[in-house]
């Protein structure tokens, strides 16, 4: 194996690895803010620096500096990303080489990424952002933070407890001793649990299982920031020699991971620098340098491009024309500094960074409630978790600005929401029974829930009881009243979007 | 539920006391043969505090035997600074850790099953802090472990008939309860019966509808050996959560009692009620917790 490509694999080890320290960090640790840059990954991916330039709003340019030195850099040296630091592409790497077939006659399709780019920068610039379904970043995050690391935390959890019940000789004490390093640094506070969890691991289970199609079949045809950063290495300096396949040997032709080789030349758009063919060539006759080389066209068609760019301009219309879906629901409840609904959904990335730093577990992802483009955006599932009164992460964590960062003072104030009580499930209205846990844990200083006492008829018993009432004026909708109802099921009081701050002419 | 070392010591405390009097003159069931005891103590010093009105009980050597385990509960329930008074003051948690180790525990652990964020709680409390500040190995702050809750019956039990508690809670030696006095809306006061609500398992809220009962249940079951109540600072209203300044009152007062309805029932009075309109006190009263008739207890 040749040196450059050992620097290769370790640089993608390396920087897998990073990655998952920074997703780990991604976690409430004792202080009220994070010590490390956790959505570094999305402060250097260009394609979230495409969504928030076009969104509404101000954008802070200067957060994406990593984003702007990585196309600096990509007009240089070319895809280098995909090939030594992509987290996705090492991931397909890792696990694609045993799927993949030895021989493969798949020719794939290099064009559809950059027709697809072009329909989501189109599309993105005419208001409508679905960058976020595609990024490979923000599929890779988010796949880690809603499937893998929950069924991770799961397996890990039941195998020490499993061990520490069973009590085997020699292997339980061994795990019992190993339990609080990965309780402290390798698994979650509690059990993570999301909702979309079978969808997400189906959508990064198809893009692994088509390896077996073709290696890197993502990354060749799909991939949007794979098109971004090929088109801007298309008059990148690092040249290949040699330019095409040599007549005696054709081997690039076969073994290119990316196809970026054949009898024509070297397509500098598709060569990711995996540096592989230095190793396979027989002849030890490739290399890269700073020569001058031929620039290859794209080879895409005008029409196709043409109805690419229609096809952008028209999903944009296609997604305003259905009805808001605030209009008809109100349990469309978004993390607290959330900007208002369109700039929201423009600059959110998919990214799921702020559901995997909630303290209180509350942060899902979406899938219908903000409309059919919502998929994966973050909602407040507040049956399933509160927003923690104190905390801010999720503003700190967001890098597209799409939730504000807040200060605390800023965040206690903020409205996500408002609770109204369900009286036909209520226990002080529907049984006579008191209860009251709603108020107890009600966290503004003067509680937004108050007590009445009433006289109430239970049969023909005169019965006198506290009944719950909400102060809208005071409720910001943390949703913890709703998380710790004890009724079973559904809770008889619900958070629902009625007031919320970033939306002030919803409140009646 | 009681290990075996202690359920011989309580035994031959029992016997003893039964035997040196006559059956006649005990009153009621109630006290199980020990006459209820309760120091209160004022300061504004609280580590001096502390120190004296466990002194006046005769000192934390009567509580802890060289070597035992003891659990430190305070009330960390809640993601709020020391000066909103929702939780124990983390200088009364400190000061009696420090007793404990004193006294020759072997292990002190402090934990609560909080309702806010337990990770915040612990940090916002200032008593992981001070815990982490006594650099002492046996002395742990710990984070409630999920493996360790049992469902447990509790026999004759009112409200309950069976619950889930936290074992590390029942099995170590000594509990030593320290609430801090506290306005609630459902059980019009928290206290220490209602603290220990902090070592069981279950869906809690279910037993806000028999609060008293459940409270009382949940009390006979374990044990607390010695009620701190810190009374430094009082929540009045908006309690159990608090966060209003203004509804905070400085009482520079410790209450103590190794029977935990005693306490309870003293700081009641700093409320301005009667220990018998508090209906989890009458409950703790009536299931033998101690007595609630101040006059009939004794000031030390």
């Amino acid at each position: 194996m040749r040196i450059s490509r050992h620097w290769r694999i370790i640089a993608q080890a390396l920087s897998l690895v990073g990655f998952l320290w920074l997703f780990l960090q991604t976690e409430y640790r004792g202080t009220d803010e994070l010590a490390y840059p956790v959505s570094l990954l999305f402060r250097l991916d260009p394609l979230a620096l495409i969504s928030a330039v076009s969104a509404p709003g101000k954008t802070d340019l200067l957060s994406f500096w990593p984003a702007i030195l990585l196309l600096i850099l990509t007009l240089v040296l070319g895809r280098f990303f995909c090939g030594w630091f992509c987290p996705l592409g090492t991931l397909l790497d890792l696990l694609g080489g045993p799927l993949r077939r030895v021989r493969n006659r798949f020719g794939g399709w290099p064009k559809a990424k950059y027709y697809l780019f072009v329909v989501l920068v189109i599309s993105a610039l005419c208001g409508l952002q679905l960058f976020g379904l595609l990024d490979p970043l923000s599929i890779f995050l988010r796949s880690l933070t809603l499937a893998i690391n929950p069924v991770w935390n799961l397996l890990a959890n039941g195998s020490f407890d499993w061990l520490y019940q069973a009590d085997l000789p020699l292997v339980s004490p061994v795990a019992d001793f190993l339990y609080p390093f990965f309780r402290d640094h390798l698994l979650a506070f509690r059990q993570p649990i999301f909702l979309l969890t079978i969808f997400t691991a189906v959508f990064l289970l198809i893009l692994i299982l088509l390896e077996r199609v073709q290696a890197r079949f993502w990354c060749r045809n799909l991939c949007p920031l794979g098109a971004f950063l090929g088109i801007c290495s298309r008059h990148s300096l690092l040249q290949r020699e040699p330019q095409q396949d040599c007549t005696d040997c054709r081997i690039c032709s076969t073994e290119c991971r990316m196809g970026a080789t054949s009898d024509l030349s070297n397509h500098k758009a598709e060569c990711i620098r995996c540096l592989d063919c230095l190793d396979f060539c027989p002849n030890e006759r490739v290399e890269f340098s700073f020569k001058h080389g031929t620039v290859r066209d794209f080879d895409l068609s005008r029409r196709s491009l043409l109805a690419a760019t229609a096809g952008g301009a028209l999903l944009a219309p296609l997604a305003a024309a259905a009805p808001l879906s605030a209009g008809y629901r109100n349990d469309l409840i978004r993390p607290p500094g959330a900007t208002a609904e369109d700039e929201f959904l423009s600059r959110c990335i998919r990214c799921g960074e702020c559901m995997k730093v909630c303290i209180g577990g509350a942060l899902h992802p979406d899938l219908l409630r903000g409309g059919a483009f919502s998929l994966w955006s973050p909602v407040l599932v507040a049956r399933l978790g509160y927003c923690e009164y104190d905390c801010t992460l999720c503003g700190q964590v967001c890098p597209t600005g799409a939730i504000k960062q807040l200060k605390v003072e800023e965040k206690r104030k903020t409205k996500i929401g408002l609770a109204v009580i369900d009286k036909n499930r209520c226990l002080p209205f529907a049984r006579g029974e008191e209860c009251l846990v709603c108020e107890e844990h009600c966290p503004t200083g003067k509680k937004a829930i108050v007590f009445d006492r009433r006289k109430v008829l239970a049969g023909s018993e005169p019965l006198e009881l506290l009944q719950p009432r909400i102060l809208p004026e005071l409720c910001i909708g943390c949703g913890i009243c709703e998380t710790r109802c004890p009724v079973s099921g559904t809770s008889a009081i619900l958070i629902v979007s009625e007031g919320e701050s970033r939306t002030p002419q919803k409140l009646l | 539920m009681l290990d075996r070392r202690k359920f011989i010591r309580r035994s031959l405390q029992s016997a003893c006391v039964a035997g040196a009097v006559p059956q006649l003159f005990l009153p009621e069931v109630v006290s199980a043969g020990q006459e209820s005891v309760l120091a209160v103590r004022k300061g504004e010093d609280i580590p001096a505090l502390v120190r004296k009105t466990v002194e006046a009980l005769g000192g934390m050597g009567r509580f802890i035997k060289p070597g035992e385990t003891v659990v430190v509960k305070p009330n960390i329930g809640w993601d709020r600074a020391v000066e909103f008074a929702a939780n124990t003051h983390p200088q009364v948690v400190q000061t009696v850790v420090q007793l404990c180790l004193d006294a020759g525990a072997s292990k002190v652990q402090i934990f609560d099953r909080t309702c806010n964020d337990p990770r915040r709680c612990y940090v916002s409390s200032g008593i992981q802090q001070v815990i982490e500040e006594l650099k002492s190995k046996k002395a742990e702050i710990v984070h409630m472990d999920r493996r360790a809750y049992k469902e447990l019956d509790i026999a004759n039990g009112k409200a309950l008939s069976r619950w889930s508690f936290y074992m590390p809670a029942l099995e170590a030696d000594c509990l030593i309860n320290l609430p801090i006095a506290k306005h609630h809306s459902i059980s019009t006061l928290t206290l220490g019966m209602k603290n220990l609500m902090g070592v069981i398992g279950g869906n809690r809220g279910m037993l806000h509808r028999k609060i008293a009962d459940s409270l009382a249940d949940i009390n006979s079951v374990i044990h607390s050996d010695l009620t701190l109540v810190d009374a430094t600072r009082i929540l009045v209203a908006n309690g159990p959560q608090g966060g209003r300044l203004e509804d905070v009152e400085v009482r520079n007062t410790l209450i103590a009692s190794p029977q935990i309805a005693t306490a309870d029932a003293y700081a009641a009075t700093l409320f301005g009620y009667q220990p018998y309109e508090i209906e989890t006190i009458k409950a703790g009263h009536q299931r033998g917790l101690g007595e609630i008739d101040l006059s009939r207890v004794k000031q030390v």
